[in-house]
Order: C-alpha cells, then sequence, then structure tokens
C-alpha cells in the first residue's frame, strides 16, 4: 500500500474540495457583516431567471438530457415553487400541453413526445403537473391507463421495471409507488412485495443500495425509505442502522455525500437532507397524531382497510400534513405572527416547538448558499462546477427541508434563527415523500381523493 | 444527468454544438419513424446506433435495438455466425455510449441483456470492466455489472476477491472495493467453498490486511467501515441464546397472595402478586419470534391449561422481541410443585436474520404458595412509599441477611457449548487489542479510541464465562471518558455506551450487585412484597441496558441520573415500584416501556423533562413508529372523556393500562393544575398524587 506521504486519489480529491470550500468560508468569516448577509441570501430574482429562461428554452448543450425532458420541467417548476413564484399562464399552458404529448397513448410518460413510457419520467411530469396545480394539469393525467401501465412495470419479484424491458430498482419502485399514491390509485396488487425487494438492498451499513448487492447510496437511501412508509412497511426497515449510516454522511464541509468516503454534493442536500425530514415525521406522526373524533370511515373498527398504503397515507404523515382544519391553521398563524412581531426568540409557543435535528443543519444551509449557490442564479454540485436545473431543485429542496429541521409542525413557520441568512431566504415547505410543495400536495390530494 | 463531466462551453464551440443539436433532431425524427412503424432495416438499425452514440439515456432507442435483434433472431434464414455479428455490434454500440457517458443506466442494461443472449466472453467484459473502473474506481453501475458479469459466467469469488485486493491497494480508500469484498467473503463462507469453510479461516486473515489500511492513514474512513464489518462477523452470534430466565434455574420461588410478611425466604426470589398469577420471563440474546405454547413447553402439576400465551415484550408491537413472557396462574390445590420449562425444542424460534434456535434448553424451579390473611383495612389505604435515604438500609447489615439465598450464579445461563467454538474468536480480538493498543501509542486517535472500547467490551463479554469478571471494564469507562472529552460532538453516544459498560460492570459480580441492594424501611405494612431496593440512582446512567440479571428486581431506584429513555426495561416484568424521579426524560410516549409492567403500583417521574419539549428525540430510535395500532385502540375506547383523548392523548395512551397508587410527577412542566385532574380520571386506581391522599 501506499506510503502516508502519498495519499490515495480518493484522498487528494477530499483535500482538495475542503480546502476550496474552507478558503471559500475563511474568505466570509473575514466579511465585514453587510457583505456577509449580502452573500448568504438567497438570489431569489436570479435564480427565477435562471429556471424561467430554462423553460423557455434551453441551449444545445442539452442534447443529452432529450429522453429527461418531463425531469426539465419538474426540476425548474418545483424550483420555482419552492420560491413562491408562478410561471406566466402561457409558459403553463404549454408545459402542460407538452406533458400532454409526453403521455403514451397507453398510458405513463415518456422522456418526450414518441417515447416508451418510463417510470422515472411519469414521476417528474406528474410531480410537474401537480406542481402546476389547477383542474386542467390535475385531469390531464389519465389515471386508469397509468394505472395499467404500473401493473405492466411490476416484476414478479415484487420490484418495479423502469420501462419495458428496461432494469429493475429501488429507484423504480419508488417513483411508482409515490405517483400511484399521489394519484390515489395505489392498492395492494401494486404494494405486493415491493417491501421485501426494498429489505434485499439494506446494507449492513445501514443504507439503502439501488440493488441487491450494491452499496448503499443517498438517493435510494431516500427512495428505499420513502417507499417503505409509502406502504407502510416501515418498521421492517433496520431504521436505527439506517439513520447510523445517514448522520455519518454529513461532512465538514457542511454538505451530504451520497456514499461512504465520497466528495460532498449540493444534491444530496435533499436525499440526505429529506431522509431526516421522513425520520422526524416517522416520530411525530406516532406522537402528534390527533385523534379521528367521529370520522366515519373509523366507526366499524373490524372494516377491513381497503390497502396498506391508505393506512399509511390516511392515517399517518398525509393527515398530520393535509390537514385542513382552518381552525388550526388560524391558530398557527396567529402564533406565527405573534412571536415574529413581538417576541422573536421566544419558543414556548406551542407551534414553534422545538425538536432537534439529528443533522447539522446551520452548516448544512452554509454550505448550499456559500458553496452551492451561484449568484448569477442557479445552484450547483460543489463550488468550481457549473449550475444546472437538477442541482438547483434538490439544493433547493434541501434548503426548504433545513429550515424547518427546527419544526415539529410543517404548517407552522420557523422561526428566524433556524433560517441562515435574512429571513426572506425561507422557502416553502415540501412535503417529504413526494417533493412537491406542501400546498400543491394538498391541492392535488383533495383533487385525487374526490375524482 | 447528475454527476456527469460537464465542460463550460466556449463560445467558438456554440456553432457546432448548435450544428450537433440540429442533427440530433433529425435523428429522432427519423428514428421515432422507424420505431413506430417497426422498421428494422440495416439502415435503420444504424440510425438508432447513431442516436445512442449522441444520447445513450435515449432508452426508447435501447428498446428498439432489442426488438430490432429479436426480429433478426425471428427470420428463417439467420445463421449462428450472423447472430454473432448481430450481437457483437449491439456490444459495440454499448461500449461507444458508455464512452459518452459511463453512467447510463440504459447502456449497462442492454450489455446485461445481450449477454444474457449467451453471447461475449468473460474476459472481454473484465478487459471492458477494467478500463471503466480505472477510470472511476466507485462508479456503481461498472461494480453492479462486474458482480453481474461474475455471476452469469461462473466467475470464481475468490478471483473477483483477488481483484477487490488489486483495487484497494491502488487506492486503499475506494470504498466500493472494501464493500464488493465484504459481500464475497459473506457469500463464500455462505457456501463454506474450499478455504472459506469457516469463519475461523478466513477473518485472521482479512484484519492483517485491513491493518495496513488503518495504519497508512487512520483518518481514512474506509478502513474503518471494513473493520466494523469484521468486527460484527467476530462477534456476533448468529444464532438465538437464551440468556437468563425468571424464575432462574433451581430456585424456589415464594408466591403471596396480597401483602406479606416475607420471613426467611429469598428476597430475589418473592413474588408479590394481586392478579393470582406469576410471569415467566425468557431473555434471549436477541430479538427472536415464534416463541409460544408449541415451542416452549411448561410441565407442572397445577397448570391445566397447555396453551399458555406468550407476549413478546417490545414497544413496537412486532412479532419479534428479545424478551418474552407468560403468565401462569397459581397453583390452588398445593402448596408447593415445582415446573419445568423446556424451550425450543422444536425449531420455530428465529431470529431476525432467519437462525434457528438450536440449543434446546430446559430450566425448572419450585413454587411455594404461602397463604396470608387478608387484611382489607390496609388495602384501601396504600402506604406512601418515600424515596429517602433514611428508609434504605444497606443489605446484609441485619445477622440474617448476612447469608444470601439466592446463587447469584443462577441469575444468568451460561452458554458453556459456545466456549469451544470460540477460540479464535477470543484469540482474533486479542490480537486486534494488541494492535490498537499500539497504534494509539503512535497517535491519539478518535475512532482509534472507540474500537479498542468496544474491542475489549466484546473481548470481557466473551471470556465472562469463564473468568467470572469483566477484566477490563476500568479500561473501557476510561476509553469513553477520554471521548466524551475529546470529541463532544459525539457525546451522547459514547454516554450511552459508558452507562451499558457501567451496568453491566455493577450486575457481573454478586458483591458488586450487593453493594446496590437495600432493605427499604423496616415495613410490613408496604405496599410492596419484596422490600429489597435495587439502587442504582446517582449514576449518570443515561441508558438502561444489560438487564438480563435484574429480572428478579421488585423495586427499583433509577433517580438523579441522565435518563432519555428507558427503552428495555419492559423487561423487568417484576418491578412493582420504580423511581425515574431527576432524569431527563422528555415526554410522556419515553414512558411507553411502563405499559409492559403489569405489577408497578408505585411511580416516581418527578423532576423531569416531560412537557417541556413536546417530542421526545430519544424516539428516533423506536423501531416502529408508524405502526398504527395506537390510534386505532384509542377510538374503541369512545366513552372516555373526548377532552381527555383530544388534549392528554400521549398521556391517556401511557397510563390507562398501568394500575398505580402512587405516582409522582410533580417539576414537569405538564404537571400543571388541569392535568391532575385528568390523570385521576385516566388511573382509576391512583391513591396519591404527589404525596396528597385522594378521596
Amino acid at each position: 500500500m501506499e506510503s502516508l506521504t502519498s495519499p490515495t486519489v480518493t484522498q487528494r480529491d477530499q483535500l482538495l474540495v475542503e480546502q476550496q470550500v474552507f478558503s471559500l468560508f475563511k474568505t466570509f468569516y473575514n466579511m465585514p457583516p453587510s457583505s456577509q448577509s449580502f452573500m448568504l441570501e438567497l438570489q431569489r430574482e436570479n435564480h427565477v431567471e435562471y429556471l424561467t429562461n430554462g423553460l423557455k428554452q434551453l441551449g444545445p448543450s442539452f442534447c443529452v438530457l432529450d429522453a429527461n425532458r418531463p425531469w426539465i420541467c419538474y426540476w425548474i417548476l418545483h424550483s420555482i415553487a419552492l420560491m413562491d413564484e408562478f410561471v406566466d399562464p402561457e409558459l403553463e399552458d404549454n408545459t402542460i400541453d407538452f406533458l400532454s404529448r409526453c403521455e403514451d397513448p397507453n398510458g405513463g410518460y415518456g422522456g418526450g413526445p414518441g417515447q416508451m413510457p418510463h417510470l422515472a419520467t411519469t414521476y417528474a411530469a406528474v410531480n410537474s403537473l401537480v406542481t402546476l396545480g389547477g383542474d386542467k394539469a390535475l385531469s390531464s393525467v389519465n389515471r386508469e391507463k397509468l394505472y395499467s401501465f404500473m401493473q405492466q412495470m411490476k416484476d414478479a419479484s415484487g420490484g418495479f421495471r423502469m420501462h419495458d424491458g428496461g432494469e429493475i430498482d429501488v429507484r423504480a419502485c419508488y417513483t411508482a409507488i409515490s405517483v400511484a399514491s399521489l394519484l390515489n390509485i395505489l392498492d395492494d396488487k401494486l404494494v405486493q412485495n415491493v417491501g421485501n425487494y426494498i429489505l434485499s438492498c439494506q446494507t449492513y451499513e445501514g443504507g439503502i443500495s439501488g440493488e441487491p448487492g450494491s452499496e448503499a447510496h443517498g438517493g435510494y437511501t431516500f427512495c428505499g425509505l420513502a417507499t417503505m412508509i409509502l406502504i407502510n412497511e416501515v418498521d421492517r426497515l433496520d431504521l436505527s442502522s439506517l439513520i447510523d449510516w445517514v448522520v455519518f454522511r454529513q461532512g465538514v464541509e457542511g454538505g451530504f455525500q451520497g456514499r461512504t468516503n465520497k466528495l460532498v454534493d449540493g444534491c444530496y442536500s435533499f436525499w440526505q437532507g429529506g431522509i431526516f425530514a421522513l425520520i422526524k415525521r416517522l416520530n411525530s406522526t406516532k406522537g402528534e397524531r390527533s385523534i379521528p373524533l367521529g370520522d366515519g370511515e373509523d366507526s366499524d373498527p373490524e372494516s377491513p382497510r381497503t390497502t396498506a398504503s391508505s393506512d399509511a397515507t390516511e392515517e399517518g404523515l398525509n393527515k398530520d400534513l393535509s390537514q385542513d382544519d382552518s381552525h388550526s391553521q388560524k391558530d398557527h398563524h396567529d402564533t406565527s405572527s405573534r412571536v415574529n412581531v413581538a417576541d422573536i426568540g421566544h419558543n414556548s409557543s406551542k407551534g414553534h416547538a422545538k425538536v432537534n435535528p439529528l443533522f447539522n443543519s446551520l452548516a448544512l444551509q452554509q454550505y448550499i448558499l456559500l458553496c452551492s449557490q451561484d449568484l448569477n442564479g442557479g445552484l450547483r454540485d460543489k463550488p468550481g462546477k457549473s449550475r444546472d436545473h437538477y442541482h438547483t431543485c434538490y439544493c433547493l429542496s434541501g434548503l426548504s427541508v433545513c429550515q424547518r429541521s427546527w419544526l415539529e409542525d410543517e404548517d407552522a413557520p420557523p422561526l428566524p434563527h433556524a433560517v441562515l441568512g435574512p429571513y426572506s431566504n425561507l422557502l416553502e415547505p415540501i412535503h417529504p415523500l413526494y417533493n412537491v410543495v406542501l400546498d400543491r400536495y394538498q391541492e392535488a390530494h383533495e383533487f385525487y381523493t374526490s375524482s | 444527468m447528475h454527476g456527469r463531466p460537464r465542460k463550460a462551453p466556449k463560445p467558438e464551440d456554440e456553432a457546432a454544438a448548435t450544428a450537433k443539436a440540429q442533427k440530433l433532431r433529425a435523428l429522432q425524427t427519423q428514428f421515432f419513424s422507424f420505431h413506430h412503424s417497426k422498421i428494422y432495416t440495416k439502415d435503420a438499425v444504424e440510425l438508432s446506433a447513431k442516436l445512442l452514440e449522441i444520447n445513450p439515456e435515449s432508452y426508447t432507442a435501447w428498446n428498439y435495438r432489442k426488438l430490432a435483434v429479436e426480429h433478426y433472431l425471428s427470420q428463417p434464414d439467420c445463421n449462428p455466425d450472423s447472430v454473432k455479428s448481430v450481437l457483437n455490434d449491439e456490444l459495440g454500440v454499448v461500449e461507444s455510449a458508455l464512452r459518452q457517458n459511463f453512467k447510463s443506466y440504459g447502456a449497462w442494461h442492454h450489455r446485461k441483456w445481450v449477454l444474457s443472449k449467451g453471447h461475449s466472453s468473460i474476459d472481454h467484459e473484465l478487459r471492458l470492466l477494467d478500463k471503466f473502473q480505472k477510470a472511476d474506481s466507485r462508479n456503481f453501475h461498472a461494480w453492479n455489472y462486474r458482480r453481474f458479469v461474475s455471476e452469469l459466467m461462473n466467475r470464481s469469488e475468490k478471483d473477483e476477491l483477488k481483484y477487490t485486493e488489486d483495487m484497494i491497494y491502488t487506492n486503499f480508500s475506494n470504498y466500493s472495493a472494501w464493500h464488493n469484498r465484504s459481500v464475497l467473503l459473506s457469500a463464500l463462507l455462505e457456501k463454506k467453498a474450499e478455504g472459506f469453510l469457516s469463519k475461523e479461516n478466513v477473518l485472521p486473515e482479512e484484519y492483517e490486511f485491513i491493518h495496513q489500511a488503518i495504519f497508512t492513514d487512520p483518518d481514512d474512513q474506509s478502513g474503518w467501515f471494513y473493520h466494523l464489518w469484521l468486527l460484527d462477523q467476530t462477534v456476533t452470534i448468529d444464532y438465538p441464546l437464551l440468556v437468563s430466565t425468571w424464575p432462574a434455574h433451581g430456585s424456589d420461588v415464594f408466591l403471596v397472595g396480597d401483602r406479606c410478611q416475607i420471613g426467611s425466604s429469598s428476597p430475589f426470589t418473592t413474588l408479590f402478586s394481586d392478579s393470582g398469577s406469576f410471569p415467566i420471563v425468557l431473555y434471549f440474546n436477541q430479538p427472536v419470534e415464534g416463541v409460544s405454547s408449541s415451542t416452549v413447553s411448561i410441565e407442572c402439576g397445577f397448570n391445566k391449561s397447555k396453551d399458555l400465551l406468550w407476549e413478546p415484550l417490545s414497544v413496537s408491537n412486532s412479532q419479534t422481541a428479545q424478551v418474552w413472557v407468560a403468565h401462569l396462574k397459581f397453583p390452588t390445590s398445593e402448596l408447593d410443585s415445582s415446573v419445568e420449562v423446556s424451550v425450543g425444542h422444536t425449531k420455530e424460534i428465529v431470529s431476525r436474520r432467519g437462525f434457528q434456535y438450536n440449543h434446546p434448553s430446559t430450566f425448572s424451579f419450585k413454587v411455594h404458595v404461602q397463604p396470608v390473611e387478608r387484611d382489607s383495612s390496609q388495602v384501601s389505604v396504600a402506604e406512601n412509599i418515600l424515596w429517602r435515604e433514611e428508609n434504605f438500609n444497606v443489605y446484609g447489615e441485619q445477622a440474617e441477611e448476612s447469608i444470601p439465598i439466592v446463587s447469584f450464579d443462577r441469575l444468568c445461563i451460561k452458554n458453556g457449548h459456545e466456549s469451544a467454538a470460540s477460540n479464535w474468536r477470543i484469540e482474533a480480538l486479542a490480537k486486534e487489542i494488541e494492535c490498537f493498543r499500539e497504534l494509539l501509542l503512535l497517535m491519539d486517535c478518535k475512532i482509534g479510541k472507540l474500537t479498542l472500547a468496544r474491542l475489549l467490551t466484546a473481548y470481557d463479554a466473551m471470556l465472562f464465562p469463564f473468568a467470572n469478571k469483566l477484566v477490563h471494564s476500568e479500561e473501557v469507562l476510561e476509553l469513553y471518558n477520554d471521548l466524551m472529552k475529546l470529541d463532544p460532538t459525539h457525546h451522547r453516544y459514547y454516554k450511552d455506551e459508558y452507562s451499558s459498560v457501567l451496568l453491566q460492570k455493577m450486575t457481573s459480580s454478586k458483591e458488586s450487585l450487593l453493594q446496590h441492594c437495600f432493605r427499604y424501611k423496616d415495613s410490613v405494612s408496604s405496599a410492596i412484597g419484596n422490600t429489597i431496593c435495587l439502587r442504582l440512582n446517582n449514576l449518570s446512567l443515561s441508558r438502561t441496558r444489560a438487564l438480563e440479571k435484574l429480572l428478579w428486581v421488585q423495586m427499583l431506584d433509577l433517580s438523579h441520573n441522565e435518563l432519555q429513555s428507558i427503552e428495555g426495561l419492559e423487561a423487568m416484568q417484576l418491578l412493582s415500584c420504580l423511581n425515574l424521579g431527576n432524569n431527563k426524560l422528555r415526554s410522556l410516549t419515553a414512558l411507553e416501556p411502563l405499559r409492559k409492567l403489569k405489577s408497578l403500583r408505585v411511580l416516581d417521574i418527578s423532576y423531569n423533562q416531560i412537557g417541556d419539549h413536546s417530542i421526545d428525540t430519544t424516539r428516533y430510535l423506536c423501531c416502529s413508529p408508524l405502526s398504527h395500532s395506537v390510534g386505532r385502540e384509542l377510538n374503541k375506547d369512545e366513552t372516555v372523556i373526548n377532552d381527555v383523548t383530544l388534549n392528554y392523548w400521549e398521556a391517556f395512551y401511557v397510563f390507562r393500562d398501568l394500575n398505580l397508587y402512587q405516582l409522582d410527577i410533580v417539576g414537569n412542566t405538564i404537571a400543571d393544575e388541569k392535568f391532575k385532574p385528568v390523570l385521576v380520571k385516566i388511573m382509576p386506581t391512583l391513591k396519591r398524587l404527589d404525596g396528597e391522599l385522594l378521596d
């Protein structure tokens, strides 16, 4: 083996990144406070401009993404929604039309018009439409056909194939289950044995790999965990070793790495950071669940549940998140304004109950804002890399998760000190299982459960 | 998409790029028209190759090529040679696509498809892989493909093991290589390949190997992860074992109907019960499922019903638990009788990882029923248990107590049959210990200290049946103390480990255990039947672990510690008095293990932090947070006062199954004037709340 004096390639790369990041931090700490606050500010206008342009016209270098066009829509639309901005009605219409042209006559969405339907692009298309919201977007999905497409993608082993003849992996399981759950078409047939497949991918490290035998990976761990929650089988996973694994993926730079001994990357702010959001809700599900009172559905304790998933979604996470009780929301609102205006720093009021995050939330926000942010708009993997829509989407999603990592109640706004930089950096809350903005989720949930 | 090497566009290239985009658009239009009209001519197929060369992500084109190949193979004029050349073309297309993007899911998948047609050779594939794995040694697509090819072409696992070795020599930080090594070794061990018959043959060499990496650079994480895996392989005993039971083998159990005069019987085995039954507790070395009346048989004169109900003691309501309990009714006819319990004579007790319990064992004990006269006046007014210092006398101070009646050795089962097979484990651990002591002499290294502490703990546990003491516990405690100072970020973790070792140490010998045994004041009319109190107070414990020797305890003082969780306490089925005062419990749900303690009558949770935080962070590690049984159970009690369930459902959930006489809850944020009436409503049995007698 190599001697102490010559580091391995991995170590050299790691060292280079650390140097770059630390010198950035050093410059930052030596700045006067006014420049510091500028550096920490989320450049909303620039980001929105960068994103909106992407939706209108992309340069020729985007050829390689040609089979991922709904993804580009999702990355851009979701990023814009996180900043509580909207696209203009014409662009919105064009997007809906474009996605409809990606929809296969036999169900599911392809990477572009004429391409075969594919589960990942179906996920991207559905999430895009949910993010756009409104009847036109939401009703444009052919749910019956989509369901039959999913059944065709279902493998005898329990897992899903990405597309006809395509690969089976954890990504496919997540995109299928997430879409089915969001569109309210999840049933026992789709759920059957998915849990076994995901379980076969949890490694001895604790995280989840893309396929059996592979090593644990941030993106797949998120997908696997979210899937297990959606099908209400999360207690089959070894959660304590999963948590063990994920907490150690946050590095000295503040950001997350995707796998053991890999470099930090901004997109894992969501893939790994989102795992914490899921875990937090797991615990609060039991802890703060409201008791259904006189809910007709629960009047007969013996009545069989329609699907395993309806257990999870109706009684668990979604119920908490989708509470449409106007009273409680009003209360939160009152509390929040009181705290913000008159009593900053006081955190004993109920809406602001503090939960300690299991990761260093401020360090991650610092990494996202200082290292991943391109001040001219867009976010990136790490300093020295160029911005792109994928990293913009997942850095921002991660930032939203961070800002609420102390909150017990997702409906209440976080306290100022939980948000690094000016309070205007605050992004919209997301639904961590689907990664769509929470109020867009609520609209879609209502739409698909009532129709 | 993600992670693809990107080049910043230069203005002079832009014209070229635009031209390229136009070319792609034309290709695409053409391709889709071929695809949709199912045209598989030579030209059409070539065009799809051009498209894939530019955009390997075009999965529709990959599928088109599969259809084209199938179409060709179904032609009557196709012969083996032409099939070969067609499949070779496919391999070529994949290779050029991978050169463009070696993270393309579609390209790797297409190659698997071609190979599953029985084409290509292992050498060819390995050469290709070599190239890609040199370019990016962490590419998981390549590693996945490597595992696929090796399996498909029956490449020997030993050769693959050698490959991981080479990769590690090139870059010992390459965790993917270490990972694959663990996968390969597990497979080789499982099928008992030549040279890999048992861990004994394999692991010592692996330790040698990993030392090179760790000693070269102790700051690199890859090696430590692999070391952790090795340690786990060395220490973990796969199959379940019975660790302890209550009643212990050969003990005499004195059953007393109501309150009692203990007399000369053993405090460790006298049980007061007001339910007319007593528990039998089985404590395993790991969570198991399948404990039932068919896997555990009970022989005794008085038990008429054969189908004893075994209940898993886990808060998650899962059917897997480390501790199981069944309740046996008091004998009614005879006063003395013996009971024999046989565990695991059928094969259905299975560990979480699927290993069967294969050491059938039997334990027996005698039961003596002591008839007592019922004094009804005392039943109604429960005595106030005061956990004051002056109420406790050191156990054994009085003359008749100086001869301990219980055989301490029986508190724990010695699984002697394990020892013979374990010599290599002990040797391996001893060597590791020596090695890490050396490392720590060279440098101050946190992970090195932690590893040494883990090694010493494992070593002591393994040697315990022979040495009868934990030789290194002082050293381990010292190491964790150091770590808490060196690495304050992970203080909580070290503290938990420290607590666990400390508890192990205190329960490891009769002498150390007796130091914590006290007699609760000379009380005859006590609400408790057994006045021996185990006092583990003021020890700054943060965790309750290593409870297997404490199953006999009925009165336990854990006050003035730093407990945030009482996970595991549900195993102590005999507990009737428990003091958790002055700890750091943060919510009522942290008390969930108490729900399983049916004998609990007196509880002190005063001066904790209940209500300060609405969520208890210890629950991050609970096993089954999404079991919705909680909500469903609650619905059945629709008659219970709604405001209670609404505002204090946690209290309702934890306390409603308890039959407490006495509760102290003062000094918690939650314990305000509104809360007390709620508690009284939830627990009608309550006689005393915060020292005040209730009407």
